[in-house]
């Protein structure tokens, strides 16, 4: 089974994703628009936030769900340190020995953390291992109709050190001001989650884990994903930037081989993921949608497509 | 009688960012402006192994460790691309901070990658020529080359995603012609080109893709809209449009 959302969210002056720094300046993540105006092309940048971004933030979910389902993370992703078994140094927390065989390798991983199952590892040791992530995540970027609306803002800020001549030494300054480059609009990203890949091993073919096992991953995988979009928890600087705003719209299918909506940047997003999905019978393939936007809410899309897995027996 | 090959057209549609790293096995984060063969070649190679019911994603010779796409490589005479829409290369810079074996690391890298913005429709446009009887001795069908087309979900990296917007299969007749006027990609050996494009060098696919370290290399025209091409060419003709194949 596979899962695929398209999210639209509005996020007003937000600091999710923060990239370079130069000296007291901290720049939001931006990528360029190209934009025709009298027949000629310009270059406008606008705020976004990368999938890696998105997927550090659904992994950390998932070590939640993960542990709170009793079931195993490892130590580096227990912290958010997602080192994905990396390099020896790191494996040797696995297992020790280290086999010499690639498949021994990566039941190894597989069976001691759901993170690197789901999330995917390089071990880049000879022989090098790789496990490929099941789920895909998009950048997040203003949706195109409205791009021109977005805006990066620095905002100022000081931060103060109470001196009195008496205290005060060498250049220690008394106040520092840092600007803080603050991003507004409205953004689309689309999330793919490959239900069959979780607990298989992606040099055999087959599975590593028994089918219960699997099931309590999926179910895992699904919540972390339900509960990152419902708690708006993903990207930097929430405690002080969390934006204002929230998820506007938001489409979710179900298939039983690869299919993605259309991305969320789009206006027609919507009306193109009916679409192609109703190509998809003339496979004999059975498909689900929901969409959330004036008279649905996230959760009950989100718990419509969870509860359609569960009929067809993914979890 | 002259043979017809099977071909597909597969319209994908970005969701804004493209990244592929020209250099695989480099720390070098250099991007590609255009989409390379080899990652249509991957491309089509995921949902058609998940058809399948195969998960495999690397397989393991000895010391060779090659991907499994290049399973289905043989499936195709030939691949190529249309883009629509400058493409446009840019990298951010990233400044890590890492608490690594105990210790405080900072580091600062980049992560360049093609962005597919603009007024245009930015839709890529892949055709894939079947062997058909390649085709006809493997486990696939044709039914499952057209489910996986529909399946494509991204080109390159994880955050390279894709939705295909539609599919057309049929038939065409592979010929010769000396002047036809393209606005798909094609090798850049032996013709004249008039009008605007990039060239770049990109794996050639038909001598492996499982590993690239001494894979063959190919130089690619790909067209800012449509450009004449003349030589003696190798074309097919799919749905009004012209391809130019590998000679």
């Amino acid at each position: 089974m596979f899962l695929s959302v398209g999210v639209r969210f509005e996020a007003n002056v937000e600091a999710l994703n923060m990239v370079e720094t130069a000296g007291n300046y901290g720049k939001h993540r931006r990528v360029p628009y190209l934009v025709e105006e009298e027949g000629k092309l310009k270059t406008v940048y606008v705020p976004a936030m990368s999938g890696e971004s998105l997927a550090h933030a659904y992994q950390e979910h998932l070590v939640r769900e993960a542990l709170s389902a009793g079931l195993p993370v490892c130590d580096d992703c227990q912290r958010g340190e997602f080192y994905k078994s990396m390099n020896k140094v790191h494996l040797k927390k696995k297992v020790d020995p280290i086999p010499d065989n690639p498949k021994s390798i990566e039941e190894a991983i597989v069976k001691a953390c759901v993170v690197e199952d789901v999330g995917g590892f390089l071990y880049a040791e000879k022989p090098p291992v790789r496990r490929s992530s099941a789920f895909q995540v998009s950048y997040a970027l203003p949706v195109k109709s409205v791009a021109l609306f977005a805006t990066s803002e620095p905002q100022l800020h000081a931060r103060h050190a109470q001196m009195d001549a008496s205290s005060k030494k060498g250049n220690a300054s008394e106040q520092m001001i840092y600007y803080v480059e603050t991003g507004t609009a409205l953004y689309g990203f689309t999330f793919n989650l490959d239900l069959d890949a979780v607990g298989v091993s992606a040099i055999t073919s087959k599975p590593i884990l028994d089918e219960d096992e699997i099931k309590k991953r999926r179910e895992a995988s699904l919540k972390a994903l339900f509960r990152m979009l419902s708690s708006s928890q993903f990207g930097a600087k929430l405690s002080r930037f969390f934006p204002v705003g929230g998820i506007t719209e938001l489409v979710v299918a179900a298939t039983d081989y690869p299919f993605v909506v259309t991305s969320p940047i789009y206006d027609d997003y919507i009306v193109k993921t009916k679409k192609r999905l109703e190509v998809l019978r003339s496979f004999g393939e059975e498909s689900f949608l929901a969409v959330a936007g004036e008279e649905k809410v996230p959760e009950e899309a989100l718990k419509e497509a969870i509860d359609y897995l569960h009929e067809k027996g993914a979890f | 009688m002259v043979p017809l090959t099977l071909f597909l057209k597969v319209q994908l549609r970005p969701t804004g960012i493209i990244a592929l790293r020209a250099l695989p096995q480099s720390k070098m984060r250099t991007a590609l402006r255009y989409v390379p063969p080899t990652t249509l070649i991957g491309a089509i190679a995921y949902p058609l192994l998940h058809i399948s019911g195969n998960r495999g994603e690397t397989t393991y010779e000895k010391k060779n460790f090659k991907s499994k796409a290049e399973s289905v490589m043989s499936l195709f005479k030939w691949v190529t691309i249309k883009t629509e829409g400058r493409p446009k290369l840019y990298g951010s810079l990233l400044k890590i901070n890492t608490i690594y074996r105990g210790k405080v690391q900072s580091a600062v890298t980049s992560f360049p990658f093609a962005v597919f913005y603009g007024d245009s429709t930015n839709s890529l446009t892949a055709a894939y020529f079947v062997d058909e009887d390649v085709l006809s001795e493997s486990t696939y069908s044709t039914k499952d080359l057209e489910r996986a087309s529909w399946g494509i979900t991204r080109l390159g990296s994880r955050e390279s995603i894709v939705s295909v917007e539609d599919v057309k299969k049929g038939k065409v007749q592979l010929r010769e012609a000396n002047n036809v006027k393209t606005a798909y990609a094609f090798p850049f050996k032996g013709v004249n080109v008039q009008g605007k494009g990039t060239l770049q060098m990109v794996v050639d696919w038909r001598s492996g893709i499982g590993d690239y370290s001494n894979a063959k290399r190919m130089v690619m025209f790909y067209p800012e809209g449509t450009v004449e091409v003349q030589g003696r060419l190798s074309i097919a003709e799919l749905d009004g449009e012209v391809v130019v194949l590998a000679p």
